[in-house]
This record gives C-alpha cells, sequence and structure tokens, in this order.
C-alpha cells in the first residue's frame, strides 16, 4: 500500500490538503477563517480531479497540426474548470453574508454570535 | 477543547481517503478507465465534432454546452444574490446612525484615500494594463486553438477592472461602461446561451444543438465564437460587479 | 517535469495551506493563499492543463483574494 501511495503522490498530497482545510472549517471560529478552509477543501478536490486525468508524458489537450499525443484527458480539465467558476460566485455570497452579520452584530466569531441568539 | 476533536477527525476523515487513493490506477497510466472511455472519443473525433483545436473550449461549450449554460446561470444568480444581500435596507442592522457612518467615512476615503496607493503599484497597474487587456482579448478570441477561453478571457477582464479600480479609484472607471449597458453585460452571458441555444433548436431541433452538416461548419463557428465572448463579458461584468457591490457596502 | 520540482511544489502547497490554517492575522492569511494559488497553477501547468492553470491565476490567485481583502477591510483583521 506504501508503494501505491508513493506513486499516487499527487493523490496524496490532495488528500492531505482536503484534510488540513476540513480541520480550520471544523476548528476555526472566525467565519472568514472558515471560508479560507472550505477555499482550500474545494482546490485540494480540483487537484485531485485534475490528477485523474494526467497521462504519462502527456501533452495539453490542444490539437494543433504538430502536437502529438498522447493527451492528457480533457474531460476532468472541462469540469475543474466550471467548478473554479462556481467556486468564486459562492466565495463572494459567503462574504457578503459575513460582511451583513458583522454590520447586524459587530462580531463574525462563531461562538460570540451563538451566545447572542 | 475543540482543537483535537477537529485534528482526530481531520486525520480520521484522512484514513478511507488515503486506502481509496491507494486503490486508484498508477498516476499518469494510460490505460486507466479515464482515459479509455468518453476522453478517447473526445480525443479521436472532437476536433471535426466539436470545431476546436483546444480540446477543452469544445468539450465545455459543444459536447458538454448545458453544463456550460448552467454555470453562467450560478454566477448570474450568485450576482442577484450579492446585490440582494448588501443592497436591501434592513433596520435590524446594529445602531444604524453607526453605519451611515461608516458609509460616509468610505466614501470619503475614496476620494482623499487615507493610505494613498503606492508609486509603484500605480505605475505597474496603469503600465501592464493595455497589454493585459490585449492578452485578454486574445485568449478570448484564439480559444479555440490555443490554451484560454471565454472564462479565462472573462476572469482576466474581470481582474484587470478590478485592479483599475483599486488604483485609480471608482470615479475614473465608471465611465467605462455606461450605466444603459451594464445590466445587458451582466447577463450577457446567460443572454448568450439562450439566444444561442434557440439558434440551435431552430437548425438541429435541440436545445443548445451545434450543426453537424459540413455546409453549415461557418455556424457553428459562428456559434461557438458568440458564445466565447457573450461568457467573457458576461463574467467579467458580474466579476467586476461583486468587487463593486462590496467595496461599495 | 522532474520529481524533485513536483514534490517542492506539493511540498509548498501543503506549507502554504498550514499557514492559512495557523495565521491569526486574517490579512497575511489571504496573501498566503493567493501564493498557494499560483503555486497550484505552476503545478496544473505542468500537468498538461494550461486552461485551468489559467483560470486558476486569474480567479483563485487573484479575484478571490480581493474578495477576502474587501471583506476583511469591511469587518475585522484579527482572529480572536
Amino acid at each position: 500500500m506504501l508503494t501505491a501511495l508513493w506513486h499516487n503522490i499527487d493523490y496524496v498530497a490532495s488528500v492531505v490538503l482536503f484534510c488540513i482545510g476540513l480541520y480550520v472549517v471544523i476548528a476555526k471560529n472566525n467565519l472568514i477563517k472558515k471560508f479560507l478552509g472550505l477555499n482550500i477543501m474545494e482546490t485540494a478536490v480540483f487537484a485531485f480531479i485534475i490528477a485523474l486525468g494526467v497521462i504519462e508524458d502527456g501533452q495539453p489537450p490542444i490539437m494543433t497540426g504538430d502536437a502529438h499525443g498522447p493527451f492528457a484527458s480533457p474531460l476532468p480539465q472541462t469540469l475543474v474548470l466550471t467548478g473554479i467558476v462556481v467556486a468564486v460566485s459562492t466565495t463572494a455570497l459567503a462574504l457578503t453574508l459575513i460582511i451583513r452579520v458583522y454590520r447586524r452584530f459587530g462580531t463574525i466569531e462563531a461562538d460570540e454570535l451563538r451566545e447572542l441568539e | 477543547m475543540r482543537r483535537p476533536i477537529a485534528i482526530s477527525l481531520a486525520f480520521l476523515a484522512a484514513v478511507p481517503l488515503l486506502a481509496g487513493v491507494a486503490g486508484l490506477p498508477v498516476h499518469g497510466d494510460p490505460s486507466a478507465p479515464v482515459h479509455t472511455h468518453v476522453s478517447a472519443r473526445y480525443i479521436e473525433h472532437g476536433v471535426e465534432e466539436a470545431g476546436a483545436s483546444n480540446l477543452v473550449t469544445g468539450v465545455l461549450l459543444n459536447y458538454r454546452g448545458l453544463d456550460a449554460a448552467g454555470e453562467v446561470t450560478v454566477i448570474f444568480t450568485a450576482l442577484i444574490a450579492v446585490l440582494a444581500v448588501l443592497t436591501v435596507a434592513s433596520t435590524r442592522d446594529a445602531d444604524a446612525s453607526n453605519h451611515d457612518g461608516r458609509v460616509r467615512r468610505s466614501d470619503a476615503d475614496r476620494r482623499h484615500p487615507d493610505h494613498p496607493v503606492s508609486p509603484i503599484v500605480h505605475f505597474v497597474v496603469r503600465l501592464i494594463a493595455p497589454f493585459t487587456a490585449l492578452y485578454a482579448a486574445y485568449v478570448i478570441l484564439h480559444g479555440h486553438v490555443t490554451p484560454g477561453g471565454g472564462f479565462q478571457g472573462g476572469a482576466i477582464l474581470g481582474g484587470l477592472f478590478i485592479a483599475l479600480t483599486m488604483v485609480l479609484g471608482k470615479e475614473r472607471t465608471r465611465p467605462l461602461v455606461r450605466p444603459v449597458l451594464a445590466p445587458w453585460m451582466q447577463g450577457a452571458a446567460v443572454l448568450t446561451f439562450a439566444a444561442v441555444g434557440a439558434v440551435g433548436a431552430l437548425l438541429t431541433g435541440v436545445y443548445l444543438g451545434f450543426p453537424v452538416d459540413p455546409s453549415l461548419r461557418i455556424v457553428r463557428d459562428l456559434m461557438l465564437i458568440a458564445l466565447e465572448v457573450g461568457i467573457a463579458l458576461g463574467g467579467a461584468a458580474v466579476l467586476a460587479m461583486i468587487f463593486l457591490q462590496m467595496e461599495a457596502s | 517535469m522532474s520529481l524533485t520540482f513536483d514534490i517542492f511544489l506539493l511540498l509548498y502547497l501543503i506549507a502554504a495551506a498550514l499557514v492559512v490554517a495557523r495565521a491569526k492575522d486574517l490579512l497575511a492569511a489571504s496573501i498566503v493563499f493567493s501564493s498557494y494559488g499560483l503555486a497550484l497553477c505552476l503545478l496544473w501547468q505542468y500537468r498538461g492543463a494550461p486552461d485551468v492553470a489559467m483560470t486558476e491565476a486569474a480567479v483563485g490567485a487573484g479575484i478571490t483574494t480581493v474578495l477576502f481583502l474587501v471583506a476583511i477591510g469591511r469587518t475585522t483583521r484579527r482572529e480572536k
């Protein structure tokens, strides 16, 4: 199993990044910090999906005249392209909500917000 | 108390993930399922079927066009939500006087900033702005042959607008977009997808269908270029508007 | 690209993520997150995904960071 993990070092790095993001989301109280953690989780998933489409000695999937294979799979790249744009829109909406919460309650610490209720 | 629980949870989550990762095909293996099914077809027939040498653009706009249509709807909806959250007045906002004072102060900041932009940043942004704009146009219009396309170019354009706004101030960048045009540009991506989808429905009977007949190749290419330009303008306008709204709040 | 460079980039990513997790200063965390996005962009360029790398550089490292900076400017910079 360890040799399999060593060959799949890209996947392992994605898992580690995902878990760091998960830790930030669970453990931190600050809402902005939580969303930095969520962004780390998102990029870790993107890195994992991109790593799935990689091929040994692969070229980018762009078929100009003198390009020759093997080509990386275009499908994961397309999915990630979509995902990045969706990630930035969710982040924008979350941050505006955080700004609104700060104006209403004067704090963005999750435990202080819970005490206010 | 919370941190040990979080750390142990993170490690707990890592175990099944690592076990699953260890069972995947080796990184870069050409015989992995991802390379043998649909990707093989895209790579073999994608150029003549989708009409773009850059397969990512071809797959994004042609094979998975509905995906991209959903995506531009998502960012447009995010813009609407941001506008709703920030502009709808709430009587329950904590001490409204303080809130008003903050808004007025930030307006004053913009005219006479307490922390003026560093001359180096000012110079560099103004220096690279025309080249960035040219690069964005190249990325948008050449995206079917070289890396790039509508989303990439739109993001670059939006980033350029944001950088200029931060350095020069709102008064200098506002004239770039006429107020009449602004809502149309924010909806450009969604509207383009609707229009091109309707054209596709007329030609092929399927929403967002692209004609495959060789005699209609020029129509298909025009549809792809229209989608690219629409996505780029819409994406840039939505990102810039989100920034402007958050900045002005 | 060579394995050493791969490992360097992956280690940089993990180190940057840890710095984001540890930093008490939200402004510093956002800037480090921007550099994390740039390293990710380099990694994807070497993995044969230039389209995604371009998007990540513009959106992930650029616009997301600006949005975080604006939000920090409108709320607080210090994490309690």
